[in-house]
């Protein structure tokens, strides 16, 4: 190991513990004198409580609500929107009204189905089309706008050769995490202990201390094996922390909520559905000469992290471009629905779906092949951001793709699947590609100003080193890494370094496992604190060396004003997808699969390839397969077979390769991998159906309902 | 606690089986791939049944396939992975079958199973309904015969009484030599998918002439759909068919189907793509090439 290359994989920390199933997750956890937790949810989408009538208890089972919250009655996450339990008002079916605990679930369901409540029925927003009509009335979580001018785009215009004006949209996604949401509160003398499945272990303590109203030592925060999160277990886990904790704190016994599938995908957050309106102003040659984007997100019933993802949203919004006269303007609005928040892209995947989708709608128009046309965009390093930040270290875009339209032999396979399109009737081939970034850490100043991350490393008498940090092994391999960091860095076997599970009484808070900044931000931390270590190293003394987070000098980010450098760093990536559709179903076969990827340096190339291969299927999946729908304020996919998640045999190999391109602020050159490899999938197999058909689509995902529609459409203009 | 307990049985012979079901209403469990999942109570909670269990998986007499003249006898309890092995299971029924959920299913799910759960989106139905497969039933009075068509009454029902268990699935004079089959499944994805649409065809042909047709269509409607006045329209007519002739049919099955819109899929899309298939498999200059499965 030591002299080895860090890229160089390991055996992952918890690989026998997941190999053998002894590992165990939260739902395997037996107590004594353990209680169930069942929650009453709103059967409305918008209403006044009016009353509540529960069935006679039986001992031992009691009833949790509002009135036993000692602190607010609302998650604390950014504002103070989110009940704990809905006792007044109900803002979407499934809300959290009540829950009852008691010692045997199927008793529980039965007293569920006994409660009766009268809510008074008011007028509910139950599509994102709705809330953008009346958005004035309705309620805007968000808003920014940023940009060109509106008088210079409009004389711009005014002088235009044409003016194209498109619309897109993406619809919702769910994580389908392999374990369901879980939560275990447990009642001690003097605290409440929550345990469970989740990524952010500080959000969740806050959120408890709020709504225990107790002092910061009274509340510990533990998390179990997690089974996938994706961002569905970033802020989710808060609400359901809550419920135990309060249920503990009231019954004096452990009190665990659990979810099985069906429960999980129609209540817990989604990606958030997005429309975008674009007026692209272009010259003869269809040169851009500007361009707007209106964007929305349907946030659903309560702010969440929504005004976060608009902000990712809005700054992805130009894609990889340097646009001349770019102007964008972004809503986050509130519908009566599902709350939607956190998943790996956070407002990116839709962004990049959308403007790729355009930049290839415009290529078209100009008659030029997409992919030259959107070279002569491309930004390059020292090029301006949107926000006038500086795309300031290296940008190998432009060796990637080169390097791409060489493996896949770019010209001569596009030749070939023309030919074949003429001579197949049934079936058609095509190919399409995507170029993308992702802005590592948190946006703007927020490491700085909110997280201020602090890392531990500790040594005990024995020499060994234990890291404590708050972030979370949620399966993207954090154990593995931050371990090969600290003992890279030590010159210590990677076997001697301990990373248990965090437990906030023993670790600092090192801010949350979001926003692909856990390796790069927390990572550089530890290499920091190892070298600290090193440096003060004394055998057989039990040492302990801090480091805090210090801020990378940049052009300083304005929020108000949405100006400055939005990250400290950007991981680049670029998909070539080729699939064959079949035009009498719509079904689409997706055929070869590249990915190349700027990620400064890989930590571990196996869990890399697990991060590129997993966030290139979700992706693939959000452009064409994955469909979720709410019919009057109800999620109508309930279970995975319905929802339609791809399996094995929906999957090809994927081509994967890295660029090197280290990058100064992270550590042994390293920047974030997990969402960036989410981000091109749906574009990319957007414009590979888009190629084999010859039709333009403008929203996904590309259903094979929704190409049959089209070809009708295509078939019936032909007749014309 | 509440307990909730059931009974089970699990005899040693079909006879003790069916002389049971003569004293007992019961619930018969196959494979149970589908009642455990219809069965299934919220997490944490076992499977609630209201009556008496009876496990058949394991019966010798249900597990036989054998071939009596031109007939192919099989055992309703055979497995979906026994069926892929089998000899003498058609090449285009395993064409079906292979295309069912994944291979733990597989290894459960039976083919009487398939039958008696009865969806309009069962993938063997289409198939098994232009075989004109018969569906043997036995009680404790007897033994009698069924045509699958008469036997399916729409989701979940089927004309079965307490006392009769479906014993064998019978294939009328199989001649898979001069008869060309197709089957379609279509899904939201390549595996444990529930079809939004399927359809299964055969044509025989003499001399240049169509002797035979027969065409069945799953999830557009409440159970398979067959009309056999309009496969008998194109019987005698010469191969390859005519477009004004493949026109009359489309046009005949357009006027037939009434898909629904459902979590699944839309009407407007089961619809179309059902005619496409149809047309398709009509429009076939010669049958040489097969359709790609999935």
């Amino acid at each position: 190991m030591l002299n080895k290359d860090i890229s160089t994989s390991v055996k992952k920390k918890e690989h026998d513990g997941k190999v053998s199933g002894q590992l165990p997750y939260i739902s395997d956890v037996k107590l004594d004198t353990l209680l169930y937790g069942v929650l009453y949810r709103s059967p409305v989408a918008y209403g006044k409580v009016r009353s509540i009538q529960l069935p006679p208890l039986p001992a031992g089972y009691e009833k949790i609500g509002a009135e036993h919250i000692p602190g607010n009655n609302f998650v604390k996450i950014l504002k103070e929107d989110q009940p704990i339990f809905a006792n007044e008002w109900v803002n979407y079916i499934g809300e959290p009204m009540f829950m009852l605990v008691g010692p045997e679930l199927d008793i529980l369901y039965q007293l569920l189905e006994q409660v009766e409540v009268d809510i008074e029925e008011h007028q509910a927003i139950f599509t994102l089309k709705e809330a953008i009509e009346q958005k004035d009335q309705a309620g805007i979580f968000a808003s920014h706008e940023f940009g060109e001018d509106l008088d210079v785009i409009q004389s711009i215009e005014k002088n235009a050769h044409q003016v194209i004006v498109e619309e897109y949209e993406t619809g919702y996604q769910e994580h389908v995490y392999l374990e369901p949401q879980g939560m275990l509160g447990i009642y001690k003398q003097d605290e409440i202990l929550v345990e469970g499945s989740m990524q952010c272990l500080y959000y969740v303590k806050n959120a408890l201390v709020s709504a225990l109203a107790c002092e910061d030592d009274e509340v510990r925060v533990i998390q179990s094996p997690t089974g996938g999160g994706f961002g569905g277990k970033e802020d989710f886990p808060s609400m359901m922390a809550c419920h135990v904790a309060v249920a503990a704190k009231v019954v004096k016994k452990p009190v665990m909520l659990l979810f099985d599938r069906a429960e999980d995908m129609e209540v817990t957050t989604k990606r958030h559905p997005a429309k975008f309106k674009y007026r692209t102003a272009l010259d003869k040659q269809g040169n851009i000469l500007c361009m707007s984007v209106e964007l929305f997100l349907d946030s659903g019933a309560n702010a969440g992290l929504s005004p976060v993802v608009l902000q990712r949203a809005l700054l992805n919004s130009a894609g990889v471009y340097k646009i001349p006269h770019f102007h964008a303007k972004g809503y986050a609005l509130k519908t009566n629905t599902v709350p939607n928040g956190a998943f790996r892209g956070f407002g990116a995947p839709q962004s990049f779906a959308a403007i790729e989708s355009h930049m290839g709608h415009i290529s078209k128009k100009a008659n030029r092949d997409s992919i030259e046309y959107k070279r002569n965009y491309m930004v390059k390093q020292g090029d301006p951001t949107i926000t006038n930040g500086k795309f300031k270290d290296p940008v190998l875009l432009e060796d990637m793709i080169m390097d791409l339209m060489k493996v896949t032999d770019y010209a001569k396979k596009k030749a070939e699947y023309r030919s074949f399109n003429q001579k197949s009737n049934r079936y058609k081939k095509g190919i399409g590609a995507s170029f993308f970034l992702h802005g590592c850490g948190f946006t703007g100043s927020g490491e700085r100003d909110h997280i201020k991350a602090t890392v531990k490393l500790a040594k005990t008498e024995n020499d060994g080193v234990q890291i404590k940090i708050s972030n979370a092994d949620i399966g993207q391999g954090v154990l593995t890494t931050m371990s090969k960091i600290v003992a890279k860095e030590l010159d210590l076997p990677y076997e001697d370094i301990s990373f248990p599970y965090p437990d906030t009484k023993v670790v600092p808070d090192s801010g949350p496992t979001v926003a692909s900044r856990t390796t790069m931000i927390v990572g550089k931390l530890l290499e920091r604190a190892a070298k600290k270590l090193k440096e003060q190293w004394q055998s057989g003394v039990a040492q302990e060396v801090i480091e805090h987070y210090v801020h990378e000098e940049m052009i300083p980010w304005n929020e108000e004003k949405f100006s400055g450098d939005a990250y400290p760093a950007y991981a680049w990536g670029i998909n070539f997808i080729e699939v064959e559709v079949d035009t009498l179903t719509g079904n689409v076969r997706v055929e070869k699969v590249y990915g190349s990827f700027d990620i400064g340096k890989a930590i571990d190339e196996r869990i890399v390839k697990g991060q590129i291969d997993g966030g290139l299927v979700q992706g693939i999946a959000y452009g064409f397969m994955e469909k979720m729908t709410s019919k009057s304020g109800r999620i109508q996919q309930k279970s995975i077979s319905d929802y339609g998640p791809p399996t094995a045999m929906d999957v090809v190999h994927i081509e994967s390769k890295l660029f090197d391109n280290p990058y100064a602020g992270g550590p042994y050159g390293a920047k974030g991998v997990g969402e960036l490899p989410l981000t091109g999938g749906a574009p990319a197999v957007q414009a590979a159906i888009e190629d084999a058909l010859q039709i333009s689509f403008y929203q996904i995902p590309v259903t094979p309902e929704y190409i049959i529609e089209s070809l009708m459409k295509k078939a019936g203009e032909a007749l014309d | 606690m509440v307990m909730h307990t059931v009974s089970s049985y699990r005899f040693e012979s079909l006879e003790e089986t069916i002389s049971q079901l003569s004293k007992e209403d019961c619930q018969i469990i196959a494979g149970g791939t589908d009642i455990m999942v219809q069965h299934k109570s919220p997490r944490g909670v076992p499977a609630k049944f209201e009556k008496p269990i009876v496990f058949i998986d394991h019966l010798k007499e249900l597990k036989k396939i054998y071939q009596n003249n031109q007939d192919i006898h099989i055992g309703a309890c055979c497995s979906y992975s026994e069926l892929l092995k089998h000899p003498l299971i058609p090449k285009i029924l395993k064409v079906a079958i292979q295309q069912i959920a994944a291979p733990a299913i597989r290894n459960r799910g039976t083919l009487g199973g398939n039958i008696c759960n009865a969806s309009p989106a069962g993938d063997t139905l289409p198939l098994l309904y232009i075989y004109n497969a018969k569906i043997k039933l036995r009680s404790s009075k007897g033994e009698r015969l069924i045509e699958i068509k008469d036997f399916i009454q729409g989701p979940r029902k089927v004309k079965i009484s307490k006392d009769e268990i479906l014993t064998e699935i019978i294939l009328p004079e199989v001649q898979e030599e001069g008869t060309h089959f197709v089957f379609e499944k279509v899904a939201n994805r390549r595996a444990d998918a529930i079809a939004k649409i399927s359809f299964a065809g055969s044509l025989r042909l003499d001399e240049g002439r169509i002797i035979d047709a027969r065409f069945a269509f799953g999830a557009v409607g409440p159970t398979v759909v067959r009309f056999m006045d309009i496969e008998q329209t194109i019987v005698g007519e010469a191969f390859p068919l005519d477009n004004m002739v493949i026109d009359r049919v489309v046009a005949g099955f357009d006027r037939k189907i009434n898909p629904i819109d459902d979590h699944r899929s839309t009407a407007v899309y089961r619809k179309t793509v059902a005619l496409n298939l149809l047309r398709y498999f009509l429009k076939k200059r010669a049958f040489k090439e097969g359709h790609r499965i999935n």
